[in-house]
């Protein structure tokens, strides 16, 4: 299902240096578990050992790590008949974990990649180079689009198999990229600002001059929705089915695409806003503004979510990772910074660049494209590590709108000023695909199936929040006013609760390790003051001694002393 | 046998006669009762009570004269020395109570075998139903053909010689038509009778209801009244002993009575009656009546073991309840009325009538109706009941007893009366203020409590701030040192100020990537050269410390925005002068204006220039969980129970299908038998050790 993008020899033997590597690991990591789970040993020794089976084979502790669902419940459940039963659901989610990383072998694909000697730079490899050393089939993957109206924006599908293009002269096509085929093409007379795909290769919506128009697949006008006038820009959330969009007047709106209904409009008070990216992991919306900072936006809530001063001036690009770990920024004043957007910490990177970039975009795998006029340069591990310089480097003669990386291919599509440009750019994607997901090679019966399906796994729109797992997590505060509310009803024992979250809000950070230590300073003052306390209180128990007269103690006057 | 039982029968009819004789004689004959309670004192209440017991002392005594007789005199000390007395058998609610122990013990034994097999079908995580599965081990073919046999020839023709008898299935059948067709008819003809006549009944029953004249239920009582007389008067002459039953449902007469306020002198009726009282002579009367009702009907029920030996029964004195309707001995003294007195009050009123009519009328009328209530004197005597066994307190005595009672009953009111301000002292302010101790100590307790609630306010404020994990730990601390706190919280706040780094950000440096130059800068630059226009920077152009300015401003105004204020509860004037300029007092100070809680750590607080909003989402929390579900205790616990997935789209199949899988599955169509004892041998289940459960699981029972 994926071609391979570079020289095929030197990658197989890479592989195979691997496997052996694997191999050696997974003996050191027997004898771990061997140390580690004892209850498996007894089981072992129950049975009678075979000779001939080894029983099954032990799992890379750190896949094993990767499918963790977190810490699980301990031994806070009294209920001797309700622990026991949680017990045993614990086995079973371990269980699902061990499958998880067992079935890891099933993801046959490996990421491609270039490799080139010491002295000779990734970015002297040219698209040309490229071409000439892949297989045909992916050499197709390399190709230019020669349009008359425009700079063109472009947007793949979900899967990764069909493509839209949107002219700012009306322009407005859909096809297969890969073999080709148009869906269909036509002018729509009017400006077009913004493309997007819909949950299905059927239906696109464009933002024209004055409405939001949607389309099928046959070019035929299914919706003018004037509720949504004058947009600049528009993102599709596949698994809530919004359509986020912003419009000139810097009024934001949802648009709930399976039941045709707004389920949010507001003003976000930021002016006009042209820069705008999805975050994937928790579906906020973040929008950048010409003072720099960045917003991130939920359908419920009629304020940003959160703010971040990025740069000192306006922005130009946004990208948010798959993961939703970073965010990549530029500004005017030709620097990127890369955010740590799930912590809401940073900046993580900063980078000086020799011109302002127009576009930004992440791939699957984590490699930031950077549009530079007419230069596109993408960055390898440039997140979590500085580096130095780019990965590779492709030189056009247009200048660039926008450009989006193919999902599940090592192809970047670039809008240009005269056209598209597709380009390949090795390891980019990602390599396995999960078909009940996205299936890049769906039929009609597939896709029909999947609509429902999703349709069915919608999100409400509530749920966008910044902290995707919100919901898993009890109403806390709630309960603590419940919890006061008991204690109001006099002489009623309130229940006792443990409140403390299964997450700390705080990873830990310099910041959060100095609060542990304040914490500490704080607790050690307290202690002290007790002590201190107790020092002057010395004199008082003493005078509380009274002789006792028995059942008579109660006419003696009791003198009540002032604290 | 016979004889002796004919004997028997004579002696018993002989007595019977005397007996009838003997009440032929009009005059009263008070006879000794032959159970009394050793008392000291004679008086004219209470007869002394002899010992049955033999006293060997005595006997010996009169044998002392002769050698002989000595020797059996000793013989017979010797065995009164020697024989041991059988003890008591013991009571029988204790025997009845030692039996249910030991019956309870053995079912428990016995139940309590099911402990593991319960236990473990309900930690298990599924259970198939029907348990016992037959084995789907299918048989080798040659196995199972080795069951069928052809017949031999020999078989074969022995048969032909000797068919054997066609066997009968001998079930017995039920009839499906048992009656007859006549029979079937009858027989509903006579179920439609009954309902017909069930129906005039209760339609008749409904009338009846709903007729409110007084005078007609009166006549209807008194009629219902009339027939239950005769009825009874017809068992006592059939089946004396059924008759004795319906006697013992004036206990239950008597409970009702006592938790009724009907008789008693507290109703409306009674009310009236009381006012007219001291001039109407028969109204007093009335009242009287309706109090004697109501005590005789409260009486317990009397032994009536004096009354067997009387034997004969004298004419009821002629008194009418004017006489002296409270004097218990003229109600119990005769046998007659003592019967009525314990039966009901209709009865007795009825009866008394009767009495006086029989009266005035023939002797031989009343003659009749002695020997029937004789008649339950036997029936007494002869059915033994245990209740009458216990009873040891004389009549005479019981008697003397209940008259002063409601002396001693209005003295102990009188008592409780006096006592109830003692008795309440705690409670009492006016009369614990005369004390000097008291009122301090009350004072105290006040004092004491007042200051609980006030503490209560604290944490109210404490605790309704928003969730974060450094507010978490905090809470804890602050309730159980919050005082401490309090006093210390000041200067650790400004500790804890002071321990901010102010550069405490990790300030990224820039790095310079060497990026492509772009043909259209390269033009400008380009440009630039030639027009030798001075090189701007263009962050320098483009950048505003107005942006950060404003920015922190904002979050500046964030957190305030957030910050828990102090709640001011003082009314100015109140108590007080009032107006411009002055002061609350610092005492009001303290008590009125409630302390917001410390402020909790925001999320963006130390991150620099970044903003977190921190508020609930009401939408939101609409899908979120309020409440922890029963077993768990902890927010944590229960968030951790519900971390992971269960949808085959995030975790393999196998597993999804492993964690959906229902707790009890049944075959479709198999009829589930109960579990037999053999369910008691699995291994699995005699293998099951988990104690605690079974030990909750036992509790249950």
């Amino acid at each position: 299902m994926k071609n391979p993008k570079k020289n095929a020899p030197k990658r197989y033997f890479d592989v195979e240096e691997k496997n052996s590597e694997q191999k050696q690991d997974v003996e050191v990591y027997t004898i771990k578990n061997n140390n580690n789970k004892r209850t498996d040993n007894k089981r072992i020794q129950k049975r009678k050992p075979n000779k001939n089976f080894k029983g099954k084979a032990p799992i890379d502790p750190e896949k094993l790590e990767a499918h963790s669902r977190g810490e699980g419940v301990g031994k806070g459940v009294k209920h001797p008949l309700h622990a026991e039963k949680l017990k045993k659901k614990e086995r079973k989610y371990t269980y699902a974990q061990e499958q998880a990383a067992r079935a890891e072998i099933l993801l046959t694909e490996d990421h491609g990649g270039l490799e080139v000697d010491e002295d000779v730079k990734t970015t002297a490899i040219s698209q040309k180079i490229i071409a000439e050393n892949v297989d045909i089939s992916a050499a197709t993957k390399i190709f230019e689009l020669n349009l008359d109206f425009g700079p063109y924006r472009a947007k793949y599908s979900r899967n990764g198999r069909h493509l839209l293009l949107g002219s700012k002269k009306g322009h407005l096509a859909a096809f297969d990229w890969v073999t080709k085929k148009l869906h269909f093409e036509i002018n729509v007379m009017e400006s077009i600002h913004d493309i997007s795909w819909m949950h299905t290769e059927t239906m696109v919506a464009a933002a024209q001059k004055e409405w939001l128009y949607m389309y099928d697949n046959t070019g035929t006008e299914l919706h003018c929705v004037k509720k949504m006038d004058k947009i600049l820009r528009m993102e599709f959330l596949p698994y809530h089915f919004l359509l986020a969009a912003v419009n000139e007047f810097g009024f934001m709106t949802w648009l709930d695409i399976s039941i045709g209904e707004v389920v949010g409009h507001y003003n976000n008070h930021l002016g006009r806003t042209s820069v705008m990216a999805q975050n994937p992991y928790n579906a906020t919306i973040c929008l950048g503004n010409s003072k720099g900072v960045v917003s991130l936006w939920s359908p419920t809530i009629k304020e940003p979510l959160a703010k971040i001063l990025c740069h000192k001036t306006p922005l130009t690009a946004i990208a948010v990772d798959n993961r939703g770990m970073y965010m990549a920024t530029s500004g005017v004043d030709r620097s990127m910074k890369i955010w740590d957007i799930r912590n809401l910490d940073g900046p993580v990177q900063h980078y000086r660049l020799r011109s302002a970039p127009v576009d930004l975009e992440f791939s699957q795998k984590d490699m930031l494209a950077v549009g530079l006029d007419e230069v596109v340069e993408i960055y390898n591990n440039c997140c979590s590590q500085t580096t130095d310089r780019p990965y590779l480097r492709h030189r056009m003669a247009k200048t660039i709108t926008n450009f989006k990386y193919c999902p599940y291919e090592d192809v970047l599509g670039i809008g240009t000023r005269s056209g598209f440009t597709s380009i390949i750019v090795p390891g980019s994607g990602e390599p396995n695909f999960d078909a009940l997901e996205s299936n890049p090679f769906q039929n009609k019966k597939q896709r029909k199936e999947a609509e429902v399906k999703a349709l069915l796994d919608k999100i409400p729109a509530e749920l966008i929040t910044l902290n995707p797992f919100d919901i898993t997590e009890v109403d806390v505060p709630s309960l603590q006013e419940q919890m006061e509310a008991k204690k109001k009803l006099l002489y009623l024992k309130p229940k006792k609760m443990d409140f403390t979250p299964r997450h700390k809000k705080k990873g830990k950070t310099q910041i959060a390790r100095k609060k542990i230590i304040k914490q500490a300073a704080r607790q050690e003052f307290i202690e002290q003051a007790k002590e201190a306390q107790k020092a002057l209180d010395l004199p008082q128990p003493e005078t509380a001694k009274k002789p006792s007269f028995g059942v008579l103690d109660r006419f003696v006057p009791t003198i009540k002393n002032k604290k | 046998m016979e004889d002796i039982e004919d004997t028997d029968l004579v002696a018993l009819e002989h007595d019977r006669l005397i007996s009838a004789v003997s009440k032929l004689d009009k005059t009263q004959h008070i006879t000794e009762p032959t159970r009394n309670e050793p008392t000291n004192l004679n008086s004219e209440f209470n007869l002394i009570k002899r010992t049955n017991k033999l006293n060997i002392d005595n006997v010996a005594k009169v044998l002392e004269d002769t050698a002989h007789h000595v020797q059996i005199s000793k013989k017979l000390k010797k065995t009164q020395s020697g024989a041991k007395v059988l003890s008591k058998p013991l009571e029988k609610p204790q025997a009845e109570r030692i039996k249910r122990a030991t019956g309870y013990e053995e079912t428990k034994k016995k139940v309590g075998r099911w402990d593991p097999v319960v236990a473990r079908s309900r930690t298990v995580d599924y259970v198939t139903f029907p348990i016992k599965h037959v084995s789907a081990k299918l048989e080798p073919t040659s196995d199972f053909l080795t069951k069928f046999k052809l017949k031999s020839e020999l078989e074969k023709e022995l048969e032909e010689v000797d068919p054997q008898p066609m066997v009968e299935d001998e079930e017995e059948e039920e009839p499906i038509f048992p009656k007859s067709y006549e029979e079937m008819v009858e027989y509903r003809q006579h179920l439609a009778k009954m309902r017909a006549q069930q129906s005039y009944k209760a339609a008749k029953a409904k009338r009846q209801s709903k007729i409110k004249s007084k005078k007609f239920h009166r006549v209807l009582k008194k009629e219902k009244l009339k027939q239950e007389l005769k009825e009874f008067e017809e068992l006592q002459k059939r089946d004396p002993e059924e008759a004795l039953k319906k006697l013992e449902g004036i206990e239950k007469a008597r409970a009702l009575e006592r938790h009724t306020l009907r008789h008693k002198s507290t109703g409306k009726w009674a009310k009236n009656k009381l006012i007219r009282a001291k001039y109407d002579k028969e109204v007093r009367q009335q009242l009287a009546d309706q109090l004697s009702v109501g005590r005789s009907l409260t009486k317990k029920v009397q032994d009536n073991q004096s009354s067997d030996d009387e034997g004969d029964d004298e004419p009821t004195p002629n008194f009418t309840l004017s006489q002296d309707p409270f004097n218990p001995w003229m109600v119990q003294r005769s046998d007659k009325s003592n019967v009525n007195a314990e039966f009901d009050f209709g009865y007795k009123k009825f009866v008394q009538n009767k009495i006086n009519k029989h009266k005035e009328s023939d002797d031989s009328d009343s003659d009749e109706n002695d020997v029937s209530d004789k008649d339950i004197s036997y029936a007494k005597s002869s059915h033994p009941e245990p209740k009458e066994e216990k009873l040891t307190v004389t009549k005479a005595i019981k008697e003397k007893l209940t008259a002063p009672k409601s002396k001693k009953g209005k003295k102990a009111a009188a008592k409780s009366k006096a006592k109830k301000p003692l008795a309440t002292s705690n409670w009492d302010v006016e009369t614990v203020d005369d004390t000097d101790n008291k009122p301090k100590d009350n004072l105290e307790y006040l004092k004491l409590k007042k200051q609980k609630p006030k503490a209560v306010i604290d944490e109210e404020l404490l605790e309704s701030s928003s969730k974060t994990a450094e507010g978490m730990a905090n809470e804890e601390k602050d309730e159980t040192i919050s005082e401490l706190v309090k006093a210390a919280q000041t200067p650790v706040q400004e500790s804890a100020d002071s321990n901010i780094d102010p550069n405490r950000f990790i300030e990224v440096k820039p790095k310079y990537l060497n990026t492509a130059i772009s043909q259209v800068e390269n033009e400008y630059d380009q440009l630039d050269d030639d027009q030798v226009v001075p090189r701007v920077n263009i962050e320098e152009v483009f950048e505003e410390d107005d942006v950060v300015a404003s920015f922190r401003q904002e979050k500046e105004d964030e957190i305030n925005k957030d910050k828990p204020e102090d709640i001011n509860l003082t009314l100015p004037g109140w108590g007080a002068w009032g107006g411009k300029g002055v002061k609350p007092q610092k005492r009001k100070r303290n008590r009125f204006i409630l302390k917001a809680p410390p402020k909790m750590p925001r999320r963006d607080e130390n991150k620099g220039d970044i903003i977190i909003k921190e508020f609930k989402d009401p939408k939101l929390a609409v899908h979120k969980v309020k409440d922890v579900p029963f077993p768990f205790e902890s927010v944590k616990d229960y968030e951790a129970s519900i971390r992971a997935p269960l949808g085959n789209t995030f975790i393999p199949e196998k597993a999804h299908k492993k964690l959906i899988r229902p707790s009890i599955i049944t075959k479709a169509g198999k009829i589930i038998e109960p579990m037999d004892e053999e369910e008691l041998l699995v291994p699995k289940n005699r293998n099951f050790k988990n104690q605690s459960v079974m030990k909750l699981l036992g509790r249950k029972k």
